[in-house]
């Protein structure tokens, strides 16, 4: 069943004249995504591979009737512009691909996507994919490497990062394994969607067994997914690395006052993972570990 | 991008958040008409990137022009916490009643702004309890805040029109005669916007290494520089003092990969990570200023599989850089994605024509094990 995504998902693509979004909407059809339209102001009646452009997402939504998806790939500057559109036409679920949005623009679609209970991914989100299904973005790559990755099955995969979102498949499947769904959420400071989002969402899907999640240091998510289990909304087996122990070598210096120290308070790496142990998280000191980790819970 | 404390106060300036008179010298100014502009008792400050810089020297209360002269001269002498000092904050001295806190910035678990207030402020603000500290959410589109903090709402407003990721005012002082002085500011701002500040452009280029860059790291900023949206593409480079080569390819593999060198007891030469899709040309300068540090005894590349960076066409500029180095220590590489076998053999070739050490490994291997080859080649 996957999460995210079924075979009718009705998927636009915002920017979809731009050299991204054509490319985007090429990897997406042909993988199976239902995309049914674009966006780029200026273009309306153009079509690109062989699906409608309009002005407006609200024109979008009139002639093709309610959209599921909406997938960002217009320009850092029109970011906010195009995800309040897609907000306020009513579209529940946006894909930000697009890196360097600032982050005060993020935190307003953050706002209001919270006011109308609108689920943003990203914004530096690559997409996601559901093997078999479809996928929105182009994580997997070329139809040849996707297939050869990807396999449905019943790991769900939360990523920080994008190339490692396929390493991690790629490992899980090199196990004899397959995927149910797996995520790219970006490596913003501000994520539209968290671990703790997506655990919420794999707990209720039936195909998924067991979770593994590539973290990064930095950020204070994962302190929502102790929460999370602590409170049993997430119950099922989960395995986790939390990359950048070497960051600690690095030269001093790229923070700067107190504010980050006072707001994260004990929310290092170590912390994190001795707050996810206590709640019986599997912890990988390797990604390879990972699907070691999480293998005996597969079925 | 962070901010020296002149910088800072000068936006709180803007905002209307008072601070002590000040004048900023480099080191070829001259120092006496410097003073004389300010006079009376100062407070002279070296303006470096990181905190606790009173603990650590950088901060001196003169009383004279000879004493300024002085406390200058070791200033732009001495390196505060490793620490090049390039500017120097003369200031008067500001007569301080007590010592507050005061900062804006985003909280990434509620995913909003949020104002942080201690009425006991100053140099050790991080061991003040948790009950003494107060934090008030912001919603992003308050337009003000309302409260009796002192600066709250200049500070927001500096806040939001300059695009911070941080403000912070520590300590912000209240004098005897009861007015209240920013007397340091620390503002990081949020580089993604640059495009809407193109006041940006004045600000000096700096490392946030908490060091003066190396040649390489200078080398390797030119790569990029012109570009607007893209920089960074053709990769970051941080100099380190290991004896590995480092080329990694993307972000996330990058730290994985560091996490496995460092575990498997090997010392990176360098941190280096591209991505996204960078042409040949800036893949091919980038090698070389990796490929040219003296005394390296190994260069490893590893990347995970990608999505749609074109292996081909970067491992084109990797080629062009070893057949111009031909590096005579051990290589371990690897690779996989989009077009990754015609990457290989172009790599095949270069080593066979220009008899190179290399061992490849494509997605059958990964990242971490090929550390194992690495360690074995490098210790043969």
């Amino acid at each position: 069943m996957a999460i995210l995504l079924n075979k009718k998902t009705k998927i636009l693509i915002q920017g979809i004249t731009g050299k991204e979004g054509q490319r985007a909407a090429q990897a997406m059809i042909e993988y199976g995504s239902n995309v049914v339209g674009g966006v780029r102001p200026g273009k309306a009646g153009e079509e690109v591979l062989g699906k409608p452009v309009f002005n407006t997402v609200q024109d979008a939504v009139d002639a093709l009737g309610p959209i599921d998806i909406s997938v960002i790939y217009v320009p850092p500057f029109a970011a906010k512009g195009a995800i309040m559109e897609a907000i306020d036409a009513g579209i529940p679920v946006i894909n930000t691909i697009i890196e360097r949005v600032p982050i005060k623009d993020t935190a307003i679609c953050l706002e209001a996507a919270k006011k109308k209970g609108v689920q943003l991914i990203g914004p530096s989100s690559l997409g996601f994919i559901a093997p078999g299904i479809g996928r929105v973005g182009v994580v997997g790559g070329q139809k040849q490497q996707v297939e050869e990755i990807y396999t449905p099955g019943s790991i769900g995969i939360i990523s920080r990062s994008g190339g490692m979102t396929n390493e991690i498949a790629w490992q899980v499947k090199k196990a004899g394994l397959g995927q149910s769904t797996a995520v790219h959420v970006g490596g913003d400071l501000l994520m539209g969607t968290t671990y703790a989002d997506l655990l919420i969402q794999f707990e209720k899907d039936e195909q998924t067994k067991a979770v593994i999640i590539f973290g990064e240091h930095g950020g204070s998510y994962e302190f929502e997914i102790a929460e999370l289990i602590e409170q049993k909304k997430f119950t099922k087996p989960l395995a986790i690395y939390i990359g950048g122990k070497f960051a600690s070598s690095l030269p001093e210096g790229m923070n700067i006052g107190h504010a980050g120290a006072i707001v994260e308070k004990g929310k290092g790496v170590v912390e994190k993972e001795a707050a996810l142990k206590k709640v019986g998280v599997m912890i990988a000191n390797t990604y390879e570990e990972l699907v070691t980790l999480i293998k005996p819970y597969a079925n | 991008m962070n901010l020296y404390e002149f910088e800072g106060k000068q936006l709180f300036k803007d905002a209307g958040i008072a601070t002590p008179k000040g004048v900023v010298v480099r080191r070829e100014d001259d120092i006496a008409v410097a003073y004389n502009s300010i006079g009376g008792d100062v407070v002279v400050k070296a303006q470096v990137l990181s905190g606790k810089r009173g603990k650590n020297g950088g901060i001196v209360f003169c009383r004279t022009v000879e004493e300024v002269e002085t406390a200058v001269a070791q200033l732009f002498a001495a390196e505060i916490r490793n620490q090049h000092v390039a500017f120097v904050l003369i200031e008067q001295k500001i007569d301080i009643s007590s010592e507050a806190y005061l900062s804006i910035t985003y909280d990434s678990t509620a995913r909003q702004p949020v104002l942080v207030y201690s009425a006991e402020g100053g140099m050790d603000i991080e061991d003040v309890s948790e009950d003494k500290i107060q934090k008030i959410p912001l919603s992003i589109t308050q337009e003000t805040i309302d409260t009796d903090i002192p600066f709250a709402n200049e500070l927001w407003q500096c806040f939001l029109q300059n695009d911070c990721r941080v403000a912070e005012i520590n300590p912000l002082v209240t004098t005897s005669a009861g007015e209240h002085v920013a007397a340091d500011a620390k503002i990081a701002l949020d580089d993604d916007a640059f495009y809407r500040h193109e006041e940006w452009s004045t600000f000096e280029p700096r490392t946030m290494m908490g060091r003066p860059p190396t040649e390489r790291e200078i080398a390797v900023q030119e790569i990029d520089k012109g570009e607007k949206y893209y920089q960074g593409t053709a990769g970051k480079y941080i100099e380190m003092d290991g004896d590995i080569a480092i080329i990694f390819s993307g972000g996330g593999a990058s730290i994985a990969a560091m996490d496995a060198l460092m575990q498997a007891g090997l010392k990176p030469a360098n941190y280096t990570e591209y991505s996204g899709n960078p042409p040949r040309e800036k893949v091919a300068a980038l090698a070389k200023i990796v490929l040219q540090k003296p005394g390296l005894r190994g260069l490893w590349m590893a990347g995970a599989v990608a999505n749609f960076t074109n292996v081909k066409e970067t491992f084109q500029g990797i080629v062009d850089a070893l057949d111009e180095v031909k590096p005579a220590y051990p290589i371990v590489v690897r690779r996989a994605g989009p077009f990754d076998a015609a990457g290989m053999a172009l790599l095949k070739e270069c080593a066979e024509r220009n008899d190179l050490d290399i061992v490849m490994f494509g997605k059958e291997v990964s990242v971490g094990e090929t550390v194992q080859t690495l360690i074995e080649k490098v210790n043969a």
